[in-house]
């Protein structure tokens, strides 16, 4: 079989390669080898792929506490008691608390923004999970927030946006340290992350 | 005569977007070949020599490929990162402002060597007073200039007389400054103040460093930018989508203070 010559004569094909390439990342090519792909798949786990994707969107929504990703009111994270309860990390998308997760040295909580400020692009404070930051700290049980937005300009933009918000209220604001990458060396450091690195130095 | 593959050059970066996995889009404006669009490979990775050289508002040393369609980063070195732009959020939107109408009005086509000066006299303004909205108005005017699209701010537009003191209109379609007498069809006319058209050839005639201290209420504030920004965007022929958050942080900020700079001396 000459799976070249199908899309002009299964529209059926051309249709899951057009959804396909809607996917970020997803070129017309890789779009088309990964629909040869599926076709060749055993009929049980190509629709256990259609089932996975059907089954996200009915079940997956925002944790009502924290904003991240979540298939009941409550995600596991808020869910948890032992997690400490007096400390919020600010990050952009699901994938950085994944990303923190991983590293087992938080146990505090997380709020995610779902974006950044981006000025140029007219994101602006009222399209980010902001509002419902504000509204966690209300209780007071809250004693600091620990901003951890990228280190873009976009980033560094919505970290000094939620810090000016936050001027006058009784939590502590800190920022993930900024410095060299592990195994950067510091000839190709730029100028603003080696005089960040160098004010953050820590005795050891 | 063989094609340089490669080049180097001085540029401000005024966005990027990401690209692919890791890949990095960025456009930036040089003095040499006016906006230059190029792609970074692997620059999102933390472990690229390129991240953090990339940034918007970073002036950088450039070494560019030579691509069919877009050319590639080989090199990147920051020569100045506006740290006063960087560590704070009124000079860091405006700085921003200033980007976007670069992105707007640069051309890939054609060089503009005065723009590129423009653009670092007002980012270093906006550093010395990140407050003030005067290096933004200034570098609307000078950005119509340099373009070749000054508005008209010392005769009518229409009749071609000299304008005497007293209320003039502004028609940024028509080309600047209407007399009291002469309404030509179609014009946007806006109303100018005697003081507004003073502000605006004092920006016409000063070098922003050189400007003295002014004295800028409220009103006249949101006429220069209106005046202005009606200008810049009728001939960008879409709004500034930066100046909206701009306008957020104005309406949030607590007690700003009535006068764009320090009284006069
Ligand atoms: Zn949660
Ligand atoms: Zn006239």
């Amino acid at each position: 079989m000459n799976l070249e010559h199908l899309p002009s004569t299964s529209p059926s094909l051309s249709r899951l390669i057009d959804e396909l390439n809607k996917l970020p990342g997803i070129g017309p090519k890789s779009a088309q080898r990964l629909a040869y792909h599926i076709i060749r798949l055993p009929a049980e786990e190509a629709l256990a792929l259609a089932e996975a994707i059907t089954d996200v969107k009915q079940s997956v929504g925002f944790c009502q506490r924290c904003q991240n990703l979540a298939d009941a009111s409550i995600c596991p994270i808020c869910a948890d008691s032992r997690r400490n309860q007096e400390q919020i990390c600010v990050v952009e998308d699901p994938l950085d608390v994944l990303a923190l997760e991983r590293t087992h040295c938080y146990r505090g909580l997380y709020h995610v923004l779902h974006g950044v400020i981006s000025p140029l692009n007219g994101v602006g404070p009222e399209q980010l999970k902001l509002k419902e930051l504000l509204t966690r700290l209300e209780g007071g049980q809250v004693k600091e927030l620990i901003i951890a937005t990228n280190a873009t300009l976009e980033g560094e933009a919505t970290a000094m946006y939620i810090r000016r918000h936050l001027a006058g209220r009784a939590v502590k604001v800190s920022h993930l340290a900024w410095g060299l990458p592990v195994g950067g060396s510091l000839e190709y450091a730029d100028e603003l992350t080696l005089s960040r690195a160098f004010q953050g130095r820590q005795e050891i | 005569m063989p094609v340089l593959k490669t080049y180097r050059t001085e540029a401000l970066v005024l966005k990027n977007h990401p690209l692919g996995e890791a890949d990095l889009l960025v456009v930036c404006y040089t003095r040499e070949s006016g906006k230059v669009r190029a792609t970074a490979r692997a620059a999102r990775k933390v472990s690229s020599r390129l991240v953090g050289h990339l940034e918007p508002l970073t002036l950088v040393n450039l070494s560019l490929t030579r691509g069919r369609t877009l050319d590639q980063v080989a090199q990147a070195q920051v020569a100045d990162s506006f740290p006063a732009l960087r560590n704070a959020l009124p000079a860091l939107s405006r700085g921003l402002y200033v980007a976007e109408l670069l992105d707007g009005f640069g051309s890939e086509a054609s060089p503009n060597p005065e723009l590129y000066s423009l653009a670092l006299e007002v980012l270093a303004g906006i550093g010395r007073s990140p407050e003030s909205d005067l290096p933004l108005r200034y570098f609307e005017l000078r950005l119509l200039e340099t373009s070749g699209l000054l508005p008209e701010l010392y005769q009518c537009v229409e009749c071609r007389k000299p304008l005497v003191p007293g209320d003039h209109r502004f028609t940024p379609n028509g080309g600047g400054t209407l007399c009291s007498q002469c309404a030509p069809l179609g014009a946007h006319l806006r109303p100018l103040s005697v003081r507004t058209l003073k502000v605006l050839r004092l920006l016409h005639r000063q070098r922003l460093a050189e400007i003295p201290s002014l004295t800028i209420d409220h009103q006249l504030a949101q006429e220069l930018k209106a005046t202005l920004t009606a200008s810049v965007e009728h001939w960008l022929d879409q709004q500034v989508r930066s100046s909206a958050f701009l306008d957020h942080l104005r309406r949030t900020t607590p007690a700003e203070p009535a006068t764009e700079s320090a009284a006069h001396a």
